[in-house]
């Protein structure tokens, strides 16, 4: 059972995701920043549950969706900036702008595969390569619904089961890939699948950070332990469009407001207070703190220099 | 070739066995995978007795998921070892493309160099009489659209054993691809276990003034018999092995069209945007006024290989067709 110290930090980093991405949202609208982003409101609770369940050393490979993984593995949110502004204070040195590539392989951030299901196989590469390097290291390789129906799986969750790889899947289930909808495009439920090759598979619901949290303790200690992989289908929503400014005209209005009704954030905020677990003081001054952490990055990062055409040809080749 | 003091007589299968072994021996971060490289030794004999030395941690016989060899071995790349990865024929290229051309080739710069991929796929390549249409390409040129990885064709057992330490030592990806029809020839190979050949630099396999004949893997053999044919006649050709496709020794290839004045560009590929056709233009680009003549293309007819091993032998190149090209340019 997640215990309340631990509760409130996965408290306050999806709160921090949170006020990270509103940030983002006005640098968009401030022209300061490409508008191509995919809004993570709403999977927060898988994200940094999830994640949270993992130390440094350990490897993410992380989706599209929002930055709450990234933020729970610890990677400074003025590189997060960086990024997105395209300029040298960034993760990747000014490459990035919009749908980045964040890397951090010094916290294990093993970067983004822009072709969906890509980082499935180099999330199994990573974890064979623990287990052949003799560490205890585990890979958690997050991805949608969509994704998951990528013949990349199936061959990255073959080689996982074949050789027990310390390695969990995280398939974030929001029902919607763009504008299909899960149960259209699926055969069968996700979490089913992990029996198929061996290996166990658990459904959790993502409005409960705390329930996703220990599905993932256990998990990550599974794969720590030898008793290699899991697949974790979170079921969760998405509150926003595909991308910022979708108009979401394939949404019905009912199914968006019921959507609306499941958001993470605030479900833990009422589950918190309800139990006694924080008060509304210490709620608040974790949402304070949250908003004058990112004000302080976006600043420190507004000052990065924009690459020039001298790096344009630097990172080709070693 | 006789085998000189330091040397010794080899196939070239038996190189790239010694270079994987050597390297795996000196570098304990070197890993092997792919489909029968391991129990098997691999279904061209690459890699025998590797398994039994290095164990089946370090040679890994992976199930028939092309694109988790190769992406999979991206994942161990970037942390921390250093993948040999096999796709079985070089053809099966396409069933892992993605992982070729965006994942190994665009990883370190995708992120802003934040990784290394220090890995090598090796791909068995080329016609070989009845593999047909999907076992039988020499797929080198796909790679060259995509920038960031290192495109190497070794011609002998020399080139072979030297050229895949190379790479193997580079911290880029290389994409390594071995001629099935030169596995079993033979040469000599230096027994200096840092024997290594550089990437990216040309060989003149043969001095001439003539023309200049550019090939590159098993290509090169038929240029070499074409300038014999050519001396017939009295002309004097000058085979460069180009040893690949990128980097490109553009500077050899420019020394030698400065010497002979003609060209021929010789590939098993068809004619049709390979090799030879980036290579024309480069010289087209840069040295055509030393040009006396048209460049030349020497490739398979522009359709899919023939099952029927006789039909494939009349859509592959032959030394004959490299030494009319010739001929014609000599006038
Ligand atoms: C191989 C591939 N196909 C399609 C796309 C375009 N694309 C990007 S995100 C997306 C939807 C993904 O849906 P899902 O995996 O459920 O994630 P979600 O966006 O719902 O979080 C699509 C089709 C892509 N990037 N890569
Ligand atoms: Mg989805």
């Amino acid at each position: 059972m997640t215990d309340p110290k631990t509760k409130l930090d996965i408290y306050r980093t999806m709160v921090l995701a949170q006020s990270w991405e509103q940030a983002l949202m006005r640098l968009i609208d401030e022209n300061l920043a490409p508008a191509s982003y995919h809004p993570g409101r709403g999977s927060e609770g898988s994200e940094v549950a999830c994640t949270m369940a993992l130390r440094e050393s350990d490897y993410l490979l992380y989706d599209h969706r929002g930055m709450a993984h990234i933020i729970a593995k610890g990677v400074p949110l003025v590189g997060l900036f960086g990024d997105f502004l395209g300029n040298e204070l960034g993760t990747t040195r000014g490459y990035g702008a919009g749908i980045v590539h964040v890397a951090d392989p010094d916290r294990g951030v093993l970067g983004q595969s822009g072709t969906l299901g890509g980082s499935q196989l180099i999330a199994a590469g990573a974890a064979l390569s623990a287990k052949i390097r003799k560490t205890d290291q585990v890979t958690m390789c997050f991805f949608g619904d969509g994704a998951a129906n990528r013949g990349t799986f199936h061959e990255a969750a073959n080689a996982a089961g074949a050789w027990k790889l310390p390695l969990v899947f995280v398939v974030q289930n929001n029902g919607w890939a763009v504008s299909v909808p899960t149960e259209y495009s699926t055969g069968g439920a996700f979490v089913d699948r992990a029996n198929g090759y061996g290996f166990p598979g658990v459904a959790v619901d993502g409005q409960n950070p705390f329930e996703v949290h220990d599905v993932a303790v256990e998990a990550v200690e599974r794969a720590r332990n030898g008793g290699g992989p899991t697949l974790i289908e979170v079921k969760t929503v998405r509150l926003l469009g595909h991308y910022l400014g979708d108009p979401q005209a394939y949404r019905e209005a009912a199914e968006r407001s019921t959507s609306a009704t499941r958001d993470p954030i605030v479900w833990a905020r009422a589950a918190l207070k309800e139990s006694g677990e924080a008060t509304e003081e210490q709620l608040s001054a974790i949402e304070a703190e949250a908003i004058e952490q990112v004000e302080a990055a976006r600043e420190q990062a507004l000052a990065g220099a924009k690459p020039t055409a001298d790096v344009l040809t630097e990172y080709l080749y070693v | 070739m006789t085998a000189s003091s330091g040397a010794r007589t080899i196939t070239y299968s038996r190189a790239i066995t010694e270079a994987l072994d050597e390297e795996m021996a000196r570098d304990e971060r070197v890993v092997v995978l792919g489909e029968d490289v391991g129990r098997m030794g691999g279904i061209f004999g690459a890699t025998p007795g590797l398994y039994e030395k290095y164990g089946a941690d370090r040679v890994i016989d992976t199930p028939i998921s092309e694109m988790f060899i190769v992406g999979g071995a991206v994942g161990l790349a970037i942390t921390g070892l250093r993948p040999v990865a096999e796709l079985q024929f070089a053809d099966f290229i396409v069933n892992a493309a993605d992982e070729t051309l965006s994942k190994m080739s665009k990883w370190r710069y995708m992120h802003g160099g934040q990784f290394r991929v220090p890995m090598v796929l090796r791909m068995p390549e080329g016609a070989t009489g009845g593999g047909g249409a999907e076992h039988s390409l020499c797929p080198e040129a796909l790679m060259l659209s995509y920038p960031g990885a290192h495109i190497v064709v070794p011609s002998t057992p020399a080139d072979a054993k030297g050229l895949l330490k190379a790479a193997i030592r580079d911290d880029n990806p290389v994409g390594f691809f071995e001629h099935k029809a030169l596995y079993a020839t033979r040469g000599a190979v230096p027994d200096d276990p840092d024997f290594v050949v550089p990437i990216g630099k040309a060989d003149i396999k043969r001095e001439g003034t003539d023309v200049t004949v550019i090939a590159w893997g098993r290509a090169v053999h038929w240029a070499l018999a074409a300038a014999d044919l050519a001396a017939t006649d009295g002309t004097s050709v000058e085979v460069l092995d180009t040893r690949g496709l990128r980097p490109l020794d553009t500077d050899a290839i420019f020394a030698s069209i400065e010497k002979t004045g003609r060209v021929v560009i010789a590939q098993e590929a068809p004619r049709t945007g390979g090799g030879a056709s980036e290579i024309s233009a480069v010289i087209a680009e840069n040295v055509i006024d030393l040009l006396e003549g048209p460049i030349k293309r020497i490739g398979a007819m522009d359709v899919p290989i023939p099952q029927n091993p006789a039909l494939e032998a009349l859509v592959m190149p032959t030394p004959a067709d490299i030494h009319l090209a010739v001929k014609e340019l000599v006038g």
